[in-house]
């Protein structure tokens, strides 16, 4: 049989995922409050979760015409679609450029990979979203001018360009799985696997990173600071844990993604939330997950609260 | 939960194939309409030669022939279709001055007859209508001597009849060539040559002195595709017909059939004696055309016929009784459930990508409403224009919705751009579908233009080429007719296909795309434990 292998690493599959673990342990209803970004930082403050700030949701076209106004305290900003998936339709602002020309301000605005964006296409990207353009299903939404969140230093030898980010897979508030997300020169500068981000896997019971790849294929270094990506050792491990156990109790989700970014003042932040985690987190911890999943099954406590689920998480993966 | 939704599904599966059962065999249904797949247009032009009454054989449907669309027109005549026992008689008597013609045409359909065994006849008495085909005709001293001495040294005199007749068309059948010079019984059997009539004329008298019921048949056969190119004129042909064992056996000395009425024998009249006279070219000139007209089609207005026939309830709710303009969308619109068997089994258990979720069924739809390689090509184009088409809207900052509207119509433009220039309305002439796939090739420009920007144009071209290989096999599917009919005939089918969609729904094993996926997992995982 071909999928021997698949079978004894325990890895787990599209079909699987979807058919024993999200139709089971994910209830339809949760849904929006991982989908819909205003809906999760709201519920993240009531239940004292650090988010990067929402500066203003725009929720129609109208606003679009004084939108340089309501933005004119800022110098950097990131725009999310609400109900956006996999990072599409977000752009990070990280420089505002304002100059006066016979009285009338001109905006350009800086993006993270350095490109220069007019502030007409700024706003047409929002429209874009506001029509839905980026969001699940297509339908009309909402966009987030987010506050930017600060790279911690510990990752400038191992990232380009953006801000690298965590994602843990927590099935039923345990940890079972985590990697951080590194950006390259040929990601472009965003944390995205698909465009050529690095994965690397972080064994929940330290801290340090096992594997990374890009791809598929295995690395050891980053291809554009040359660090040796093993080296990278990331700090407040327990606090992001605990975190993204936490984040359990606050939507219900049994089988969650957190993304989580690690910000200099704050400490790990929530990012977003997400009910389809992708499986290519196996490849980066080159370990399957089905067996994780099955221990957890098998032990299981619903009265644990979520330090005591790290610390069974910590134990034995 | 588990067992019930295997009952469930099990129940899904078999109850249609439970009542594909038995509406086969209990209501007699066919599980497909039959098949037409050769006709033959059949012309009959007659110039009666005398003024009076005059009559002409006729085809009549018997079991193997099925006549449709038969229509007489004359000039200037009265025409009475006489039914006979054997056969069916145009008679007619010319009023007005002149040859008045009748023109005779039909469709017909020929099955050939087989038997394979023919057991031992020692019957002695038959009824009196039989008497007819008993009477041996009066013959010439010369003529009875010449069967009588063949007679003599053919047959034995103590066999079984069958074992006669079979004695009787074998050297008939081998021994006479066919000559059509000879029409004379003595000159035949003295010379070994003779016409077609006269050797069913030998056989009939022989079978006939045996006791044995027989006629000869009239008839045409239907020309080969070298005689139908060279146009060659067709004649009456004559063949035999006995009766041993209480069935007619037919029987063909000039083409050497026993037992076998060939598929291109068209059997005009039963009974020469009746109806010779009226052949004659003194009485009548005639003239026959026919045509092979190839067809490969489902003949549903017989099915139709069976389910009226039917008196049970479930072959009541047959969608042969709607109006053939739904019948059309239905027969189409029945196959969307396999196609989407198809996208599941593609998507779930192989694990192809695709632009959207239905989009390759609607490219099926599309392709099969126009054809495969137009449908290709016009997608093609499509998308090659809209992406262009966006690329220069995008610098205008337009609204999401009227830009996907701009987009829609300049598919619309180019589609009319086409036909004008093509001179070719055919591709969506009357194509009601058609319309769907322009809305959603429309919608897949935007969603391809984003996919492009975003995923690049790797992963685009995967997706797109999945797309369209989903589509391709929908479409193959879709091109066996005889499955659309299936589907068509049976509905309840659906809830079979519904069945099968619940068995992909509940695996949750590995899709073939993720041993690709995961190929460099398994391998590097074994390469660091091998340097363990």
């Amino acid at each position: 049989m071909i999928f021997s292998n698949l079978h004894r690493l325990g890895i787990l599959g599209i079909n699987n995922r979807v058919g024993r673990y999200i139709l089971r342990h994910n209830k339809r209803k949760l849904y929006p409050y991982v989908d819909n970004k205003v809906l999760t930082s709201k519920l993240a403050e009531d239940w004292g979760i650090p988010t990067p700030e929402n500066h203003l949701v725009i929720k129609n076209y109208g606003s679009l015409k004084y939108l340089d106004q309501k933005i004119a305290h800022l110098d950097s900003f990131v725009i999310k679609p609400a109900k956006g998936s996999q990072g599409n339709g977000i752009i990070v602002i990280k420089e505002v450029i304002r100059t006066e020309e016979n009285g009338v301000t001109k905006i350009l605005c800086r993006r993270s990979n350095d490109k220069l964006m007019k502030f007409e296409e700024v706003k047409h990207h929002i429209s874009g979203i506001l029509s839905g353009l980026y969001s699940l299903g297509g339908q009309s939404d909402e966009a987030i001018i987010q506050s930017r969140v600060e790279k911690h230093p510990i990752f400038n030898d191992y990232s380009y360009g953006g801000i690298p980010d965590i994602r843990v897979i927590v099935f039923m508030g345990y940890p079972v799985m985590s990697m951080v997300r590194l950006p390259t020169k040929s990601s472009d500068g965003r944390a995205n696997l698909h465009q050529g981000a690095i994965g690397a896997g972080i064994t929940l019971s330290t801290g340090l990173v096992n594997h990374a790849v890009i791809g598929k294929k295995l690395i050891t270094h980053h291809p554009d600071t040359g660090n040796e990506i093993k080296n990278l050792v990331l700090p407040h491990w327990r606090e992001v844990l605990d975190l993204a156990a936490k984040c359990y109790d606050m939507v219900g989700l049994g089988y969650l993604g957190a993304d989580i970014v690690l910000t200099p003042d704050r400490g790990p932040v929530l990012l977003e939330l997400n009910a389809r985690p992708g499986l290519g987190i196996q490849i980066a911890n080159l370990a399957g997950l089905v067996p994780r999943l099955e221990l957890i099954s098998a032990n299981a406590d619903a009265e644990r609260d979520f330090k005591a689920r790290v610390d069974f998480s910590m134990k034995h993966f | 939960m588990r067992t019930k939704i295997i009952i469930f599904t099990l129940c899904l599966l078999f109850i249609p194939l439970g009542i594909l059962f038995y509406k086969v065999n209990y209501l007699n249904l066919s599980i497909l309409p039959q098949k037409v797949d050769d006709f033959w247009h059949f012309h009959l032009t007659i110039r009666p030669r005398s003024k009076d009454t005059a009559r002409f054989p006729l085809p009549r449907a018997y079991p193997g022939l099925r006549i449709s669309d038969e229509k007489i027109v004359s000039d200037n005549s009265e025409i009475i279709i006489e039914h006979q026992s054997d056969s069916n008689l145009a008679k007619w008597t010319n009023l007005g001055e002149g040859r008045g013609g009748v023109f005779y045409s039909a469709k017909i359909n020929i099955d050939p007859l087989v038997y394979k065994t023919f057991h031992k006849d020692y019957t002695q008495y038959y009824p009196r209508s039989f008497q007819k085909y008993l009477k041996v005709p009066e013959l010439t001293a010369e003529e009875l001597e010449a069967i009588e001495s063949l007679e003599v040294a053919i047959l034995e005199g103590d066999e079984d009849k069958t074992s006669a007749i079979r004695k009787i068309y074998y050297y008939v059948d081998e021994e006479i060539r066919r000559n059509f010079g000879v029409t004379k019984i003595h000159e035949s059997l003295f010379t070994g040559n003779g016409s077609p009539l006269v050797k069913a004329k030998i056989f009939n008298i022989m079978a006939r002195r045996q006791r044995v019921p027989a006629r000869i048949v009239v008839g045409i056969r239907t020309p080969t595709p070298q005689e139908e190119a060279s146009k060659s004129k067709i004649r009456f042909t004559y063949a035999n017909e006995v009766y041993l064992n209480n069935k007619w056996i037919p029987v063909d000395t000039n083409r050497s059939y026993f037992g076998v009425r060939p598929d291109n024998f068209l059997v005009l009249h039963r009974n020469y004696d009746e109806v010779g006279k009226y052949l004659s070219k003194k009485n009548a000139s005639y003239n026959i055309q026919i045509q092979r007209a190839k067809m490969n089609r489902f003949n549903k207005e017989v099915y139709r016929d069976e389910v009226n026939k039917s008196n049970s309830w479930l072959a009541k709710l047959s969608l042969y009784r709607l109006p053939l303009p739904l019948q059309q969308m239905f027969s189409t619109i029945l196959l969307i459930p396999l196609g989407t068997l198809v996208l599941a089994v593609a998507r779930n258990l192989i694990g192809i990508p695709t632009l959207g979720i239905f989009t390759p069924i609607i490219l099926t739809l599309f392709f099969k409403e126009t054809s495969f390689g137009f449908g290709l090509f016009f997608f093609s184009v499509i998308v090659g224009v809209g992406i262009v088409e966006r690329y220069i809207l995008d610098k205008f900052y337009l609204l999401a919705v009227p830009r996907l509207s701009i987009i829609l119509t300049f598919v619309i433009l180019f589609m009319i751009g086409y036909t004008l220039i093509s001179g070719d309305g055919g591709f969506f002439s009357q194509r009601h579908l058609a319309f769907f796939p322009i809305v959603i090739v429309a919608t897949n420009i935007e969603r391809l233009s984003i996919m492009l920007a975003e995923e690049g144009f790797i992963n685009t071209s995967k997706t797109l080429v999945g797309t369209i290989v989903i589509a391709i096999l929908g479409y193959l599917l879709f091109s066996v007719p005889s499955l659309e009919v299936l589907m068509f005939t049976n509905p309840e089918l659906l809830f079979t296909v519904i069945g099968l969609l619940i068995l992909i729904g509940k695996y949750k094993g590995y899709r073939l795309s993720e041993f690709l996926r995961f190929r460099d997992l398994v391998r590097q995982k074994k390469n660091l434990e091998g340097g363990k």
